[in-house]
């Protein structure tokens, strides 16, 4: 188990999007546009990287029968933390994605990794597991907001890139255009995944 | 039943000292996420009435706004906030209103919508066709007014509309019945 293995993985291997599944509440929820997804992504990836290292730290002291309410109070703990403080010292950040920050408390591959992961595992790779996994949940969450902002709104990032006479379709950033993008995208991945 | 006890203890102790981080954190922040507040409505005021002076006043019912006043104390319209439940959040507007009641501007303050359908409230595109629109009887498009609503958002654009309407017809007649403290 090398460092760079436990870093990597995340991205394609054991995406936590298209292979494991996981977090699909946010995913759906929050990619209606390129921003909100970049943000939900990286303001998780901060939170995971934080209850990874918290709870590698304690998995010693934490008896194995309350492991999964200690673990709920600690990331429930730096979510609200996260909050706080960027409310108070970035209010602009803050403001576009309010919503989305109390929700990272139910994301549930911030509880997974700290079953699987954490909680048996150093702090060192846990640390690299963190990362890889925030930066492929990241990731996907940029493309599924990259084609339905696209399709639905005609704009990428908000800058328009589409012609002029390009009717936004509108189902794209509703619920249902969550679903069909990220089915379409999971069939890519598995087609990926079986070639080789 | 003492294993039961010494696990409860444990989780406790996680419990008391998260929760002693939280409070310590909280008692930073809120102080200057109260003021970061009290600063958005002044600027938000000033954006909507520009180079006026503004007087708080209540009216009867409690509820408060601002009178605008110009540099020899001659109104120039009122200023207040709306508030009411959209589709998923409560929706705060501050209205800059004209004394015959035709509205200067709005500008949200504060929502929770849905993000790319509601939320889109907040944008210049959809607030600026508030402008020069008569509040005493506004209306979005579906209810048969001038307010064109946003596309998927019709309860969070209809909300924004009546709330301004009510609060200006509670104002005026607030106003007319000499109703001000």
């Amino acid at each position: 188990m090398s460092f760079l293995k436990e870093l990597t993985k995340g991205i394609i291997k054991e995406n936590p999007i298209f292979v494991i599944v996981l977090g699909m509440c946010p995913t759906l929820a929050v990619t209606t546009s390129v921003v909100n997804a970049l943000g939900m992504g990286l303001a998780a990836t901060f939170v995971l990287i934080c209850s990874n290292i918290m709870i590698s730290l304690i998995k010693d002291i934490t008896p194995a029968s309350i492991r999964i309410p200690v673990y709920i109070v600690v990331i429930a703990a730096f979510v609200s933390i996260v909050d706080m403080i960027m409310e108070a010292y970035l209010p602009g950040l803050h403001k576009s994605l309010g919503l989305f920050i109390p929700l990272i408390v139910v994301n549930c591959i911030i509880l997974g990794r700290a079953e699987a992961f954490a909680g048996k595992n150093t702090v060192l790779m846990s640390i690299a597991d963190a990362i890889g996994m925030g930066l492929g949940f990241t990731l996907s969450l940029t493309i599924v907001g990259t084609i339905r902002e696209i399709l639905g709104a005609g704009t990428w990032l908000n800058i328009r890139v589409t012609p002029a006479g390009y009717d936004p379709m509108l189902i794209a950033i509703l619920a249902p255009g969550a679903f069909i993008t990220l089915g379409f995208l999971m069939a890519v991945m598995n087609m990926i995944k079986e070639r080789k | 039943m003492k294993y039961y006890l010494k696990l409860g203890l444990i989780l406790f102790i996680f419990s008391v000292v998260a929760s002693g981080i939280l409070a310590f954190v909280n008692s930073l922040t809120t102080p200057i996420i109260a003021a970061k507040k009290a600063q958005d409505e002044i600027d938000a005021r000033e954006k909507l009435i520009p180079g006026a002076v503004f007087e708080e006043h209540e009216t009867v019912d409690g509820e408060s706004y601002f009178i605008a006043l110009d540099e020899d104390s001659e109104p120039l319209g009122f200023v207040f906030i709306a508030s009411e439940n959209g589709y998923s959040s409560k929706i705060l507007t501050m209205v800059g209103i004209d004394a015959d009641f035709n509205i200067i501007g709005i500008e949200i303050l504060d929502q929770g919508e849905t993000p790319g359908l509601g939320a889109n409230c907040e944008n210049e595109s959809f607030t600026a066709q508030f402008a020069e629109k008569q509040a005493l009887n506004l209306k979005v498009n579906q209810d048969d007014g001038e307010i064109t609503s946003l596309a998927g958002a019709t309860i969070t654009s209809r909300t924004i509309a009546n709330s301004i309407r009510e609060r200006a017809n509670s104002l005026k007649s607030a106003l007319e019945t000499g109703g001000e403290q």
